[in-house]
C-alpha cells in the first residue's frame, strides 16, 4: 500500500470572489461553500467565520476540527464511510491536504440524548487555555451549523458533521489540480529483518453502550461507531482518515487523529530504529467483564499473529474503558509482546491508585499527566472580545476553582471568564506541558 | 456487591460479589420480554440476598447463572 501525500501549507485564510490557492493563501468563496452545504435540506442554518492565532476569539461549541484532505489518485475517498460517503478501502494513490488550518464545526448538536456525555469543548485562539492546545496555532474556517430541529439527534449529527465534511471538500478541491510544495511518500517497505517488530493498539471509543444505539456517532472507523472486535489498519488508511473523531475530548478531534505525532513518528523511523507493522484499533467500552477480557485476548494475539516484538498502546477515554485496554496490555505482555502505555491519570486522592486497575503487566507507561483541569490548576480562561458560535456557556461538572466554585449546570457568557472544559487528556502526545515535583 | 465488571470489587476486597448483567443494566436486561426480565433481575437480586447468609473466607464471586451453588473464589 503505497500513498503519496502532497502538503499543501495554509498560512492565510480570507474570503474573496473564488475558492482557490496560492503560494499558502486560501481564498474561499464564502457563498459557494455554504450553498453547498445548504443543498442538504436538513440543513436549517450555516454560516463561515474565520478564526486566527493569536485573535481573543472564542469558538464554542467545537465539535470538531476537520484538516482538509482529498483523494486525487486511487480508490475511494477520504475520511470514507462517515455520513454515507463510500467506503473503498483507502490509502492507496495520491491525497492532497491542506495543513496547518482546519475546518471547525460549530453547533449546538449534543452527541446523543442519552445523557452523561456532552459537548464540552470550546477553543480560544490565544491566552494561556488555547496553548494546551495544537489547534490555537491554526487558522480555522468555522462553519457555525444547525439542523433542523425536528430531526432526532443522530439524524441532527450526521447533517451537521456531514456540512462540516463538505466545507473541507470544497476547500480541497481548490487543490486538487496543483502541484503540492511539499511531497512525502508513505509505505511500509521491507526492512532489515533484524529490527524490532512495533505495532501499534489504539483504542477508540465507542458510543454504543453510553448512547445504547449501534450507529450513534462517535469516532469512527470507516463510519463504524459500534462495538466491534479488533480491527487491522495500515497507517494509510488512517492517513486517508479511516480512523476519524470525534469524541467529547478535545484531543479526540478528526484533525488530531489524522495528525497523531505517535502514529507519524512510528512511520517516520520505519526502517531506521524498528519495523513498524501497521495499526490494531480496539475499541472501548465493552461492558461485561468477559467481553472486556475477550477484546484484549484478540488484541494480543492479533498482535502476535502480525510477529510483533513490542506494541504502544493509546486510548482515548476514561472510567471501566482502562480494563480492556490495560488487559490488552497484559496479555501481549505475556505473549512476550513488550508495551509501552501512553495514558492520563486518575486523581491521587485518597491513596488510591491514578491509574484504575494497575497490573504488574503495564510496567512501562507513559504518562500525560491528570485528566481533569482541576487537578492541574488550569485557571479560569479570560474573557474574550469576539465569540464565534453561541452566545452562552452551560458549565459541566465545574471546575472547583474561580468563579465556578462547583457550580453544574450553570449557563455563563462565551465571552466572559469561562472555566475550562472539565477533561484535558492529551491522548496522542502533542503537548510538552511539563511540571516540576 | 453485584457487579458487571467483578474483578474491580474483588480485587478492591468486597467479600461478597455477585455477577450482574452489563454496566448498563447490572440487574436486567431490556432485550428480554418484562416478565423475563423481572424474573432474570429476581435471580440476581435473590442470589445476593442469600449470599448475606454464607460465610465467606475473603472475597468470593457468585454466578446466579451458575446451575449449582457453587462460589468461585477469587484467587
Amino acid at each position: 500500500m503505497r500513498l503519496e501525500m502532497g502538503t499543501f501549507p495554509v498560512t492565510d485564510i480570507t474570503f474573496g470572489r473564488a475558492t482557490r490557492y496560492d503560494a499558502g493563501r486560501l481564498t474561499v468563496d464564502c457563498d459557494a461553500v455554504l450553498a453547498a452545504v445548504r443543498q442538504d435540506p436538513r440543513i436549517a442554518s450555516a454560516e463561515l467565520e474565520i478564526a486566527k492565532p493569536g485573535e481573543s476569539v472564542r469558538i464554542w461549541p467545537v465539535r470538531d476540527v476537520i484538516e482538509p484532505r482529498i483523494k486525487v489518485e486511487g480508490p475511494g475517498v477520504c475520511y470514507p464511510g462517515i455520513c454515507g460517503r463510500e467506503i473503498a478501502t483507502v490509502g492507496e494513490g495520491r491525497t492532497h491536504r491542506l495543513a496547518g488550518m482546519g475546518v471547525v464545526e460549530v453547533s449546538s448538536v449534543n452527541w446523543h440524548d442519552a445523557g452523561g456525555d456532552f459537548v464540552e469543548t470550546y477553543l480560544d485562539m490565544s491566552g494561556h487555555y488555547g496553548e494546551m492546545y495544537p489547534y490555537q496555532k491554526l487558522l480555522h474556517l468555522c462553519l457555525v451549523v444547525e439542523p433542523d430541529s425536528t430531526l432526532n439527534e443522530e439524524v441532527k449529527n450526521y447533517a451537521v458533521h456531514k456540512a462540516a465534511l463538505t466545507v473541507a471538500d470544497q476547500l480541497g478541491e481548490a487543490v486538487r489540480a496543483l502541484a503540492p510544495p511539499e511531497y512525502q511518500i508513505f509505505e511500509l517497505t521491507p526492512v532489515d529483518p533484524k529490527l524490532p517488530k512495533v505495532i501499534y493498539i489504539w483504542c477508540v471509543h465507542s458510543p454504543q453502550a453510553m448512547s445504547g444505539s449501534p450507529s450513534a456517532f462517535c469516532t469512527a472507523t470507516y463510519g463504524l461507531t459500534q462495538l466491534t472486535p479488533p480491527w487491522y489498519l495500515h497507517p494509510n488508511e488512517i492517513l486517508d482518515g479511516a480512523l476519524t473523531g470525534p469524541y467529547r475530548t478535545a484531543f479526540a478531534m478528526s484533525w488530531t487523529v489524522a495528525n497523531n505525532p505517535l502514529l507519524l513518528d512510528l512511520y517516520r523511523r520505519h526502517g531506521r530504529d524498528w519495523n513498524f507493522l501497521g495499526v490494531i484499533s480496539l475499541r472501548t467500552e465493552w461492558t461485561t467483564q468477559t467481553e472486556k477480557q475477550l477484546m484484549a485476548n484478540q488484541t494480543a494475539k492479533l498482535a502476535q499473529q502480525l510477529g510483533a516484538d513490542g506494541a504502544v498502546v493509546t486510548w482515548d477515554a476514561g472510567g471501566n474503558e482502562f480494563i480492556e485496554v490495560v488487559r490488552s496490555i497484559q496479555a501481549c505482555e505475556r505473549l512476550g509482546i513488550k508495551t509501552v502505555f501512553l495514558t492520563s491519570e486518575d486523581d491521587a486522592t485518597d491513596g488510591a491508585p491514578t491509574m484504575l486497575e494497575p497490573l504488574p503487566e503495564a510496567d512501562a507507561i507513559v504518562s500525560t499527566s491528570f485528566f481533569k483541569n482541576v487537578t492541574l490548576a488550569v485557571p479560569e480562561a479570560p474573557a474574550v472580545a469576539r465569540v464565534i458560535g453561541l452566545p452562552t456557556k452551560i458549565v459541566r461538572r465545574g471546575s472547583t476553582i474561580g468563579l465556578h466554585g462547583g457550580v453544574d449546570g450553570a449557563a455563563l457568557p462565551t465571552a466572559g471568564p469561562l472555566p475550562p472544559p472539565w477533561r484535558y487528556d492529551d491522548h496522542y502526545g502533542f503537548t510538552s506541558l511539563s511540571c516540576i515535583e | 456487591m453485584i457487579s458487571a465488571i467483578y474483578n474491580f470489587a474483588l480485587t478492591t476486597g468486597a467479600n461478597r460479589v455477585i455477577r450482574g448483567a452489563r454496566i448498563e443494566h447490572v440487574c436486567g436486561d431490556p432485550t428480554l420480554s418484562p416478565e423475563k426480565d423481572y424474573a432474570f433481575g429476581m435471580r440476581i437480586v435473590t442470589t445476593a440476598l442469600q449470599t448475606l447468609t454464607i460465610a465467606v473466607p475473603g472475597p468470593t464471586l457468585f454466578d446466579p447463572m451458575a446451575s449449582g451453588k457453587e462460589a468461585v473464589h477469587a484467587s
